[in-house]
């Protein structure tokens, strides 16, 4: 039981950062929907330069750098060409997706490396996560930059007016999310479960996009939803730990779907929007263009 | 030149051979220009003569194409608004640019170079706070700025340019979405502004009473061109209506009298939510007549969008009754009040009365895709529709080269009178027609206040929402200010008089007197 | 920017004209398959041997051009089940969960009526194989129409929806083939069940007669958004729905109404990948890849810009670039997954040229320099 529980957590880390990453982006107004496509460079990239070169280190660099530079390649559609973001991150999705099946498929397999040492049974990067949560919650709101960050997400031509560089700041936000994004990728395939095969993720990315809807925007829920997407992903995983022989294992791995798409509902309707809604950015996903 | 040796008088910014283009308009064609310091200096033009252009020169939003200006006897060239704040040029434009989500004081020091890393609020609270007391503002720093009233909205504007430092304020159309007593206050302030440090205040208006009441000079644009330059004291408002129109305006339309029929429309108690789920239509009572022009005179944000919304079928209501020819259509969709005969022309006409990306025969098509006539069997007759179309742009003189070309190529007037002759092309036999003016000039205004006239004569009941005045007055039988949702009263047009109906838009209940 | 005396200038569209966005797409598609060279030569291989190898298997060999016509037949009711949300102006990326669920109702009938491999059948194949087509609109009509209601219903985000029933629908076939299910009896007999000769899809000269419902589907569509009343309504919803609530159109119905369309669409590829393609007639163990293969509907769909008929010719390169690429990959020894690889270039290369779809470059002459 105690395992279960350090496994979900352990779980939770990848959905906090990767969800986060997403709510950073999303606050300057730039909504990706291919995060699943970034962690799966992230993680494909990570994997084959952590085995190649033997260095955990050199392994999450290059998920850390591929992450950054497809969050860039996602800037300069959606900000410097201004297309329909859906449109460009259903791109990076598919390009993500796509690549990695044919560049990770002669490392398909374990990483055959030393596991990365726990602290009291849990994951370091639980406590990257935790960190990384309490850091953007303060920069969001106690900093001049977090203040840029989310006028160019709320209005960009007033930001303009204000005197602020919109373009700057947005590719700012953009990268350092792709950054987060192929950061939490990398922490699946080295850490949580360092096996490499064909599109592993199978919805952890658009589990933390819905996150971000779940979140409000505000970092500490999405830390609480994580941690219960982690514990329930972990549970759709080893359903016998806690439930046994309740229901065929297959079944169990629908569960978390099962489940966003019915909190997705339940926080899309009108009596939840009325009583908590307003906090999306009202920029987001709107291409801003000088006139 | 010091800024310290500057004297009331003397000319602190002036603007030489000012010319910009935009795609087929020449918006500003050589423009002299000069503000004197601690002065008030209108700039008085029609919607489109090139003030609001000309204005976003001098803050940096574009670059002109020639000319020079000169701040402070220095040529000046500013690359981006950051450069005019630099130079202590502030601007309060006519749309608001401020943040709904964020707080007050948020929204004032976003950008502000002393914001710290580490924003430190406690001080710059402190320093907002001395400005709302030097200039008689009341505004609560912490809330969050969707929570205030327009002229709130305003007063937040100001701060944030005094607070980086403006000494230059120019204000865009500062009076267009407040009520009179707001005006008033607002007038206050400025007064104490010019009279304090020099500070010097350009002000930009197409209402004539405003340029009579506070400015010193005037500058009166008209199709991008300076036609003249002016002391406030030697002029009436007649002469600078022909300043600015370059022809004798006609105040009043002259009101058709229609025998008034039956009430086709009767509201009883109805109530709405906004898009916050804040009740913004709190129980109105009407009639509309046949041959009746009703019209709803307020400020923007009290109630007469969702009310629209709501007869029109595209919002739910609360609570409340309505009837139509006698008939309960509180639940009946928008189509099924197409069908009945409610037509009605929305105040945003881009993104609701039209789609710019299709053809003007598919946008014809919105108001007949339903009907029998014109799509048999599940089938469009697109070529049917089309010939209806080249009838709308021959008859209503829209300027379109072809029924294909897209909306959003047509201009605001000739969309405008696109939509018009769409719905009234459905002979509506109840038309609601809302800020059907809204931003056009002066001849396309006259041209649908026509059209208004003559559906009246056909015996259509009208109501007219406005947030001009003298619009609402001159065309109404009768005429209901709205305030916070509810209506402050019903007078009879013809006897309406403007000081009263401008006082109930405040929400303030007349004397019986006075009606 | 400078080029001798003429400056290159980048206009906004006013309008796309027809020949404009076929040059735009066609152009794209070449870009790509240039860009993909790299794959060849990072592998050794010469790209234009690549590209030869490809082609000619897929479109002139005997034994490719079939397999690419089956594909073609595949892709281009994806790329239907994908266009009639899209001129919603919604995301269809569920077609592999309605083809699976579609797919799943087809063997539901099947096995209702004992068709299985070994035994005989109660009833003939000219009640059966309707039926079976029936069975699979329905269910993946129904599978689609979650999505649509409850974009209708609550305004949810249908991109996540869509995928979130791929995943559920993905484990509940796994759970079918793998460990028997409702309608697969106790053991798990999914994958070893073959269907009935009886019940083979008809093939006309050796091509299913899929082709002549995917290619009906494609005038039926464009006949839809042409002309009539219907297709008037998607389209305004898909460009404002605002402005469509305005107009009358219920902002609920067209969203549920596109995606049965939509999933019902889908589900005919489900039908014809389970019933029709010869050497099949069965679900497979990776039926999981047909799911992704169907991801080639958003690229197809995307590049025809909507356009049910532009979608033909495009399906059909995809369908025999995707066939002659695994032909190539066994053939010059490449890695595997080279059609997923061409899947990522061509939809990002896709996805940049979007830009000139809203711009123009154009040539304006400068005069000399002093």
């Amino acid at each position: 039981m105690w395992e279960f529980f350090v496994r979900s957590l352990d779980a939770s880390t990848i959905f906090t950062i990767a969800a986060l990453s997403e709510l950073l982006g999303q606050r300057s107004g730039i909504l990706n929907v291919g995060i699943e496509g970034v962690m799966l460079f992230g993680a494909t990239l990570g994997f084959m330069v952590a085995q190649s070169t033997g260095s955990y280190l050199l392994g999450f660099l290059a998920g850390i750098v591929i992450g950054g530079l497809i969050g860039l390649l996602h800037g300069f559609f959606s900000i410097t060409l201004g297309s329909d973001q859906v449109v460009n991150g259903m791109g990076i999705w598919i390009l993500g997706f796509g690549l990695t099946a044919y560049i990770g498929y002669p490392y398909t397999g374990p990483l055959g490396m030393e596991r990365i040492p726990d602290i009291f049974g849990l994951s370091p990067f639980f406590f990257v996560g935790v960190a990384l949560i309490v850091i953007a919650w303060f920069v969001l709101s106690k900093t001049s930059l977090g203040l840029k960050i989310r006028s160019v997400g709320e209005n960009p031509s007033v930001a303009e007016v204000s005197g602020i560089n919109v373009t700057r700041t947005r590719y700012l936000s953009v990268i350092t999310s792709g950054m987060m994004m192929g950061f939490a990728g990398a922490i699946y395939s080295l850490d949580y479960n360092p096996v490499w095969s064909n599109n592993f993720l199978m919805g952890w990315g658009f589990i933390a996009l819905a996150l971000v809807f779940f979140s409000m925007w505000n970092p500490y829920i999405l830390l609480a939803g994580s941690i219960l997407f982690g514990t329930l992903w972990q549970l759709s995983l080893n359903p016998q730990l806690v439930l046994p022989g309740l229901m065929s294992r297959y079944i169990w791995r629908t569960v978390p779907f099962i489940i966003t798409v019915g909190v997705l509902m339940l926080m899309s309707t009108k009596w939840f929007r009325t009583r908590w809604g307003a906090a999306k950015p009202d920029a987001l996903g709107l291409p801003y263009i000088k006139s | 030149m010091l800024l310290e040796s500057i004297k009331r008088g003397d000319t602190v910014l002036e603007a030489k051979g000012i010319t910009k283009r935009f795609p087929g308009v020449l918006a500003n064609d050589q423009i002299n220009f000069e503000i004197k310091a601690g002065e008030i200096h209108a700039i008085l033009g029609e919607n489109g003569a090139g003030k609001t252009t000309l204005m976003n020169i001098l803050f940096g939003l574009y670059q002109p194409d020639e000319g020079e200006i000169y701040l402070y006897g220095e040529k000046v060239n500013f690359k981006s608004p950051l450069d005019a704040i630099e130079h202590g040029i502030g601007m309060v434009h006519q749309n608001r640019k401020l943040i709904p989500a964020h707080s007050v004081i948020e929204n004032i020091i976003l950008g502000h170079p002393r914001a710290g890393n580490v924003l430190n609020l406690k001080r710059a609270g402190k320093e907002i706070t001395e400005l709302c007391d030097k200039y008689g503002f009341k505004i609560d720093l912490k809330a969050k700025v969707w929570q205030l009233s327009e002229g709130e909205k305003q007063v937040v504007e100001i701060l944030k340019a005094l607070y980086r430092g403006a000494k230059i304020l120019i204000l865009d159309e500062p009076t267009s979405a407040l009520a009179p007593p707001e005006t008033k206050r607002l007038l206050e302030s400025i007064q104490i502004m010019t009279n304090d440090e020099l500070a010097i205040v350009p002000f930009i208006t197409h209402k004539l009473p405003i340029v009579l009441e506070v400015s010193e000079r005037v500058t009166v644009l008209r199709r991008g061109k300076v036609t003249a330059r002016l002391e406030t004291k030697d002029t009436t408002e007649k002469s600078l209506a022909r300043e600015m129109v370059g022809r004798e305006v006609i105040f009043r339309m002259e009101r058709v009298e229609v025998e008034k029929g039956k009430p086709i429309l009767q509201v009883e108690n109805l109530s709405a939510l906004n898009d916050k789920g804040v009740l913004a239509l709190k129980g109105v009572s009407f009639s509309v007549h046949e041959g009746e022009i009703f019209g709803i005179a307020g400020v923007s944000g009290n109630g007469q969008q969702v009310l629209a919304e709501v007869l029109a079928g595209l919002r739910d209501a609360e609570g409340g009754t309505l009837l139509f020819d006698d008939i309960n259509i509180l639940h009946n969709s928008s189509l099924e009040r197409w069908l009945k005969g409610i037509g009605y022309i929305p105040s945003e006409r881009v993104d609701v009365g039209s789609i710019g990306d299709f053809s003007l025969v598919e946008n014809v098509a919105m108001n007949y895709y339903f009907d029998k006539k014109y799509a048999k069997g599940g089938v469009v007759d697109y070529k049917k529709i089309r010939k209806l179309t080249e009838e709308m742009i021959a008859e209503y003189d829209i300027a379109a080269p072809s029924p294909d070309t897209t909306a959003k190529s047509l201009s605001g007037g000739n969309l405008q009178k696109l939509i018009l002759a769409r719905v009234l092309s459905r002979k509506p036999r109840l038309l609601i027609a809302n800020l059907p003016t809204q931003g056009l000039d002066v001849g396309a205004s006259e041209f649908v206040q026509n059209k208004l006239m003559e559906a009246k004569k056909e015996r259509a009941g009208i109501l007219l929402i406005s947030e001009d005045l003298d619009e609402v007055l001159s065309l109404s039988d009768r005429v209901a200010p709205m305030y916070e949702g509810k209506f402050m009263g019903i007078i009879p047009g013809g006897e309406a008089r403007r000081e009263v109906v401008g006082a109930m838009m405040a929400g303030l209940k007349p004397k019986v007197d006075e009606i | 920017m400078k080029l001798g005396s003429y400056e290159i200038k980048l206009e906004k569209r006013v309008a796309l004209r027809g020949w404009e966005a076929t040059a735009i797409s066609t152009f794209a598609i070449l870009f790509a398959l240039v860009v993909f060279s790299f794959v060849f030569v990072q592998a050794g291989v010469d790209p234009l041997t690549g590209y030869k190898e490809i082609f000619s298997f897929a479109f002139l060999s005997s034994f490719g051009l079939p397999l690419t016509i089956n594909r073609f037949i595949f892709l281009l009711l994806c790329t239907y089940a994908f266009i009639i949300p899209m001129r919603a102006g919604l995301w269809n990326i569920g077609m592999a969960g309605q083809l699976y669920a579609g797919m799943l109702s087809a063997f539901a009938v099947a096995f209702a009526f004992g068709g299985k491999g070994s035994q005989g059948l109660t009833l003939s194949p000219g009640f059966v194989i309707p039926l079976m087509i029936v069975a699979a609109i329905v269910g993946s009509a129904a599978s689609g129409a979650i999505a649509g209601f409850l974009k209708g219903k609550f305004n949810t985000n249908e991109i996540v929806v869509t995928m979130m029933i791929n995943f559920i629908t993905f484990w509940v076939v796994a759970r079918m083939i793998k460990e028997g299910g409702l309608f697969m009896g106790s053991s798990g007999e999914g994958e070893g069940f073959k269907l009935s000769e009886y019940l083979f899809a008809p093939l006309i000269k050796g091509i299913p007669f899929t082709v002549f419902i995917a290619l009906g589907l494609g005038v039926l569509l464009w006949f839809l958004f042409a002309k009539t009343k219907l297709g008037y309504q998607i389209k305004v919803y898909g460009k404002n729905p605002i402005a469509a609530k305005y107009a009358g159109i219920s902002p609920s119905k067209i969203p549920v109404m596109v995606f049965s369309l939509g999933g019902l669409i889908a589900g005919l590829a489900g039908y014809h990948y389970f019933a029709a393609v010869p050497g099949v007639y069965k679900i497979t163990k990776n039926y999981g890849e047909f799911g992704d293969l169907a991801f080639y509907g958003i690229i197809c769909g995307l590049i025809s810009q909507g356009n049910p008929l532009a979608a033909i010719p495009i399906a059909l390169l995809f369908g025999g670039l995707t066939n002659g690429g695994r032909f190539a990959q066994g053939k010059l020894k490449l890695g595997f997954g080279i059609d997923y690889a061409l899947l990522g270039v061509l939809m990002i290369t896709l996805v940049a040229f979007q830009f000139f779809y809203r711009y123009k470059i154009v040539f304006v002459k400068t005069e000399k320099e002093k």
